[in-house]
């Protein structure tokens, strides 16, 4: 009739990966695999488990008039493995599932500490007699580097590094109810608990000079309630529901020895009261231990807390004549947290009564338990009218309070890094948001199967806490969608968003140390543009290609924004082909491209009273610019050829990101031989995929696959003796060697498949 | 012109109703088998009959496509008849609603979706899916890829969710039939609170707050995916940088020159900031100030 049907694409299938939702049910597929890798296989397997040995797919389901039953298993025995059933009586709907996720972080990782202890305190050693040596300062021993002279010494934590497998693992049990009542009134049961168990990188410094990454041990759990009654007819619905959350972490907190500390250091002298005064020798601790080291021989840090989160929420919907909708939500939740605290600090050269004469308050806590809570409130109307043909009408509502209930804690002094007693903290900060929107959107059906929509939107912000006490985006929206005529679909959006703060505070920058006329860029003024077009053309069935080309541009203009993020523009294209000119062929090429530049800021300088904080000669600017390339390719044959099934993909990635310096500051330091451009980062990865299913028999088959992928990766941040071989031992830090390296990995497949 | 489905739609049947109570215009689900063979629904979810609310349960084919008999004199007029997909992505879409207007679909109208004349068969194909939940592709990054490439390209990114290793999925985080909360977001009413409930580890309430992290993850995070480690939004410490100018060391350049000579070469490479800032997601650490312990 040439009446234009509504848009169905042609979709790429997937590349083959470990855990495919398959519509089939009935199917066994067995084999072995074999995996060869070259570099940093950790990052090649990421969240999978590709090691040699068994490959299971196992999916069963039957379907009647009365019931639906299904259940799967993927990588049975490996620690990606998955297992789901489900069964629908058409009164009760039950699904149960295990799910295991690894997150594999660097299996050459290596560490000097030696864990001795998990729960709850996570506690990690060092060689009492290297430390000592660095301490001494032995001439020939190197604890961590300095200096670019100290560089060519290996460090003596080096040689005493073990080698281990850093990865965590994910595993989630879990299950979901529905009973259906009557026709009309549901009611939901779901639960999910979630352990999270192995290790991951995680910092504990001492000092400026002396950052260290440790395999910290993770043992949590969360635990996950909710419960739900719905009634809903042709003319409403009414939905109340409760969900709970607990975490529990076993391990509190952490403990572990500093690298160039085996003693807590202690000069012997006395206190002063006031500390630390210029030119006046005082003890027992070193007033700039945070900067060259002179600190504990220990250092203790708490660990996510247990805490527990609970909402109740009601939903209704009422429908109208005229195509006429009402819906409403609201909800109360409660957060709350109580661990026990740990003590100011672990030095006993600090907990002691020589200090505690001057830094009265570090003698106890204010209080043993957090106390921390947070109540919310959310509300949203959704008002929706189509009263005729030509126009429909949105409006939408949206109250979302966070109020953070928190007692604030005295923290004027404090200790900082386990080394310093000072006063510079202050009290804790309970921040408080209330987030106000509202959104209005008019679509004119200004033709058949095509829609102009203009909108208007408020969303305003009051928090405490931030520089900007209230913050409000006014948006204007234009859209146009059609689907007029069958060859093509055009769907194009543009907003300008205004954001303008008020309640400005520079008390609030400048305490915290900052320049006055830096704004911080998630609340400063500024203008957004977004825009986003979207072209489809169908020229015959099976045939699209697809173009879209999305533009958007941030803009800090704000009275007084000289420092922070200045701008932040993104481009993004992207143009696809999708051929099937069967039911059986499936072809595909698509190609993207983004592109991200930001401009940023800065000043280098030293507090007030030094003339540097005002002195415009110590700025720097920032342009970082990236361009990321995208390209995949697709060929699917299912059934093309005779008894077989053919799947074959390509997927590429890549990226190009600049760091370029400039500004006074940085025309000094080249000046004075003193600055490095930093080279770009830059890394490209590439997979193939390639799945072969041949069926000699209607139900019995072979299955070939191989999955290849290869990123090569470089990037500043990663340290390596010599490429691909990891230093743990660099400038300031004993680490982990986890980083950015390339890989090269290999995975073949044979299978036996059998359908029933 | 084209029959309205919602008015030609009959009532729900109550359960256990016999086919035989429906009105005179239903010409039965084997009439229109008779034609249209291939557009069964026969081992779908609408299928299950056990279900009051199916359309097996109520009045077959005719369930959605409204009383087929002008249509079957008609000899086959397809003006006769409503066929969904050839109306307006609202109209389509309140056939489906008039059954699916719970739970998960329960906010559907006026979603960011259903105002852009995205309606459920842009996405959904009752008779002929590919995938689960009736979809159109074999599984949803597909689907959602043909609009927004430019998100679902992301997963290829050197630092990624796990969701092209099939761990995780759109519908992960997102309810595109609408939500309560901003970005189509699952769950929660805040970024924070869907990420969360995941991330419960950094739920906190804490002792410390850090006041960006109150407000967004997605003010660092990417969680689509991203070059930068931990999917940040920009590298660090330049990403820190952003707002930290302040005095001594968190304006100062990193560059080439530090990172080979510098204890400060600790701020560059590695976790860089969170070399000492490890805590920067909230603590609870009375000397937490800034985040160190």
């Amino acid at each position: 009739q040439g009446q234009p049907q509504q848009q169905q694409q042609n979709v790429p299938p997937q590349a083959p990966v470990t855990a495919p939702v398959a519509p089939e049910l009935g199917l066994v597929d067995l084999g072995v695999r074999a995996t060869s890798t070259t570099g940093d296989k950790a990052r090649y397997e990421r969240y999978s488990d590709l090691k040699d040995g068994a490959v299971s797919q196992i999916l069963f389901g039957k379907k009647t008039e009365t019931f639906s039953f299904a259940a799967r298993a993927y990588n049975v025995g490996y620690r990606d493995q998955s297992y789901v059933a489900d069964y629908n009586s058409g009164r009760i709907k039950v699904i149960g599932l295990f799910d295991s996720t690894p997150l594999n972080y660097f299996y050459q990782a290596a560490t000097p500490w030696v864990q001795a202890g998990t729960s709850p305190t996570a506690t990690f050693t060092l060689d009492p007699s290297a430390r000592l040596a660095v301490q001494s300062k032995t001439p020939g021993i190197v604890g961590i580097p300095t200096s670019a002279a100290q560089l060519n010494t290996p460090s003596i934590y080096r040689g005493l590094a073990t080698q281990f497998e850093m990865q965590q693992l994910r595993t989630v049990g879990g299950g979901g109810l529905t009973y259906n009542a009557t026709p009309d009134m549901n009611i939901h049961l779901t639960f999910a608990s979630t352990k999270k168990s192995g290790t991951m990188p995680w910092a504990g410094a001492f000092a400026f000079n002396n950052a260290n990454e440790l395999p910290l041990p993770l043992d949590n759990r969360s635990n996950d309630v909710s419960v739900g009654a719905e009634w809903a007819t042709q003319k409403g619905m009414v939905r109340v529901g409760w969900t709970g959350s607990w975490f529990d972490n076993k391990i509190h907190d952490l403990v572990w020895d500093n690298p160039i500390r085996a003693t807590d250091f202690s000069n012997g002298l006395a206190i002063t009261n006031p500390p630390c005064q210029s030119g006046v020798a005082m003890g027992p601790y070193d007033c700039s231990g945070y900067s060259n080291g002179n600190g504990p021989a220990q250092g203790r840090m708490s660990m996510p807390p247990d805490s527990s989160m609970n909402v109740v929420s009601a939903t209704g919907l009422y429908k109208m004549p005229a195509h006429t909708s009402v819906n409403a939500t609201l909800s109360f939740s409660s957060m709350k947290q109580n661990d026990a605290l740990i003590p100011w600090t672990i030095n006993p050269v600090i907990a002691s009564p020589t200090v505690y004469s001057v830094f009265h308050d570090l003698a106890h806590l204010e209080r043993n338990t957090a106390k921390a809570e947070v109540r919310g409130v959310n509300a949203l109307v959704n008002f929706n009218s189509r009263p005729n043909r030509w126009v429909s009408l949105n409006m939408r509502y949206r109250y979302n309070n966070h109020d953070n209930r928190t007692p604030a804690f005295e923290a004027v002094e404090y200790v900082r890094f386990d080394a310093v007693p000072e006063e510079t903290g202050g009290e804790t900060e309970a921040f408080d948001i209330t987030r106000k929107t509202l959104d209005v959107n008019a679509t004119f059906n200004i033709a058949p199967y095509t829609a102009l929509r203009l909108g208007y939107g408020n969303d305003s912000f009051d928090r405490t806490g931030r520089s900007f006490s209230d913050m409000t985006d006014d948006i204007f929206r234009v859209s146009i969608d059609t689907m007029r005529s069958q060859y093509v679909t055009l769907r194009g959006i543009y907003t300008h968003t205004i954001r303008k703060g008020s309640g400005f505070s520079e008390d609030t920058i400048v305490h915290g140390g900052g320049q006055p006329n830096l704004r911080f860029y998630d609340e400063a003024d500024s203008k957004r543009n977004r825009g986003t077009v979207l072209v489809i053309l169908t020229p015959m069935s099976g045939v699209d290609l697809t173009t879209s080309f999305a533009k958007g541009e941030d803009v800090y203009n704000g009275e007084g924004h000289e420092f922070g993020l200045l701008s932040n523009d993104n481009s993004s294209i992207n143009v696809g082909l999708n051929i099937a000119p069967k039911e059986t062929v499936a072809f595909g090429v698509n190609f993207g491209r983004d592109k991200f530049q930001s401009m940023q800021k800065s000043r280098n300088a030293n507090p007030l009273p030094d003339v540097q904080f005002n002195d415009p000669a110590r700025d720097w600017t920032l342009d970082n610019d990236e361009t990321v390339n995208s390209f995949d390719i697709y060929l699917d044959l299912s059934r093309a050829i005779k008894n077989t099934d053919i799947s074959l993909n390509y997927d590429f990635s890549d990226s190009d990101n600049a760091f370029i310096h400039g500004g006074s500051r940085i025309s000094s330091l080249i000046a004075a031989g003193t600055f490095l451009a930093l080279p770009d980062v830059t890394n490209k990865w590439r997979r193939v995929s390639a799945d072969v299913k041949y069926f000699f028999q209607p139900k019995v088959g072979i299955g070939l696959g191989w999955w290849y992928e290869k990123l090569d990766v470089s990037d500043f941040n990663t340290i390596d003796l010599t490429p691909g071989t990891p230093r743990i031992d660099y400038l300031g830090e004993i680490s982990t060697g986890y980083g950015n390296r390339p890989y090269k990995g290999n995975t073949g497949f044979v299978r036996l498949l059998y359908r029933f | 012109g084209t029959a309205h489905p919602t008015a030609a739609r009959p009532q729900a049947a109550k359960a256990g109703a016999p086919q035989q109570s429906v009105a005179a215009n239903y010409v039965g689900e084997e009439t229109c088998l008779t034609c249209h063979e291939g557009q069964a629904y026969k081992g779908t979810a609408h299928a299950l009959k056990s279900n009051a609310k199916t359309p097996a349960a109520m009045h077959g084919c005719e369930s959605c496509h409204g009383g087929g008999k002008d249509h079957v004199e008609g000899g086959g007029d397809k003006a006769k008849i409503v066929n969904p997909k050839t109306l307006d992505a609202s109209a389509a879409s309140d056939t489906c609603t008039s059954c699916h207007n719970r739970s998960a679909h329960a906010l559907w109208d006026g979603s960011q979706h259903d105002q852009r004349k995205v309606g459920c068969l842009s996405c959904h194909s009752v008779h002929s899916s590919k995938g689960e939940k009736q979809l159109n592709a074999t599984n949803e990054a597909q689907i959602c890829a043909s609009c927004h490439k430019n998100i679902t390209n992301k997963q290829h990114r050197f630092n990624h969710m796990p969701v092209r290793e099939d761990k995780l999925q759109c519908s992960s985080c997102h309810n595109v039939h609408g939500s309560t909360n901003v970005k189509l977001l699952k769950a929660g009413t805040t970024v924070d609170e869907s990420c969360t409930s995941c991330h419960q580890e950094k739920r906190g309430p804490y002792l410390w707050e850090h006041a960006p992290v109150a407000d967004s993850c997605t003010t660092c995070h990417d969680p689509h995916g991203s070059n930068n480690d931990r999917m940040l939004v920009a590298k660090q410490p330049y990403l820190c940088q952003r707002c930290h100018v302040t005095s001594r060391h968190p304006p100062t350049v990193y560059e080439g020159f530090v990172l080979k000579n510098s204890t400060n070469a600790n701020k560059i490479f590695g976790k860089a900031c969170v070399s000492c800032h490890q805590q920067i997601h909230g603590s609870n650490a009375p000397s937490g100030k800034a985040f160190l312990r």
